[in-house]
């Protein structure tokens, strides 16, 4: 059976079956059926959602997308940009503590046993 | 919306084989497009309706397999029982008017005629009635009958023609030559 007798074969068969009809009473509960879905229909969007999606789409040509890309960066950016000097003031302040505990004597003991701090006061007397 | 419920009914009953079960699977669906999804476009509808009826068919075939081990157990104990199939044609009519000079012997031929094809139609595996019944049933073309299958146009072409071949053949076994 070729393409086009399959599709003749098919139209014969489409013909039989829309020529059969249901029962008045299937016909009856698919129709009430049919209505209950319609009275329970969701609503249309609200005005106001609309009127903003309208406002977005005729701003000078942006499309909604665009706009909403374009806050998503500035978002991004900003968040990064803050959390960048919030850990720069973190750092700043762990060194004075340490620059303030040096100069009282309060340093622990057990920072002049460690060799990283050992050489991080060298290098700070050579820059001094 | 009248030929498309009566579509998607029958439908129903080529999956499941109940009438009752394919009756509150076509008004769930319906309710649950116009519940869900009744604020959409309406170019969206027809897809969303045939997903959602899809998987109600699944869900009912879920559903069945573990009530069916709970009526094979009781069922060994129960004496022998009828399980013969509904008789379609105590549901389905022939329309009226279809063929106004045709005999009562000639409408009865008609009649069961859809009924044969309409079993057959039912036997077919699951993914070849599909593509069968969207392709020349509700008439869609092959890239629309491909979306809503999930699949590649390519296989929609192989399920419709071994669709074909399988129907014609099961037809012609019974007489029917179309």
């Amino acid at each position: 059976m070729n393409e086009h007798q399959q599709h003749q074969f098919g139209n014969r068969v489409r013909h039989i079956l829309n020529s059969g009809s249901l029962a008045p009473q299937l016909e009856r509960r698919l129709q009430a059926a049919r209505e209950l879905a319609l009275s329970r229909q969701r609503p249309e969007r609200a005005p106001a959602l609309a009127w903003a999606d309208n406002l977005l789409g005729r701003s000078g040509g942006w499309t909604t997308g665009v706009v909403y890309t374009v806050l998503s960066l500035a978002l991004l950016a900003g968040s990064a940009a803050g959390i960048y000097n919030w850990q720069l003031s973190q750092r700043i302040a762990e060194l004075e503590e340490i620059d303030a505990q040096l100069l009282t004597d309060d340093l622990p003991i057990d920072a002049y046993l460690d060799r990283g701090f050992q050489n991080w006061l060298k290098k700070r007397t050579a820059e001094q | 919306m009248k030929g498309v419920e009566r579509r998607a009914f029958k439908q129903a009953v080529f999956a499941v084989r109940e009438q009752e079960a394919a009756l509150d699977i076509v008004q769930d669906a319906m309710l649950r497009l116009a519940e869900k999804y009744g604020d959409r476009p309406g170019a969206e509808l027809p897809l969303l309706f045939h997903r959602i009826m899809q998987n109600a068919i699944r869900d009912w075939f879920r559903r069945q397999k573990v009530r069916s081990l709970w009526t094979t157990l009781l069922s060994s104990l129960a004496p022998g029982r009828d399980d013969d199939e509904q008789d379609p044609l105590e549901t389905i009519e022939a329309a009226a008017g279809s063929n106004p000079e045709g005999t009562p012997a000639e409408q009865l031929e008609k009649a069961q005629v859809l009924e044969i094809i309409e079993q057959e139609v039912s036997r077919l595996p699951e993914r070849q009635r599909e593509a069968f019944v969207m392709r020349y049933w509700e008439e869609l073309d092959v890239a629309e009958t491909a979306r809503r299958m999930r699949c590649s146009e390519g296989s929609v072409k192989t399920h419709c023609s071994r669709a074909t071949h399988a129907l014609a053949a099961a037809l012609r076994a019974r007489g029917i030559t179309l």
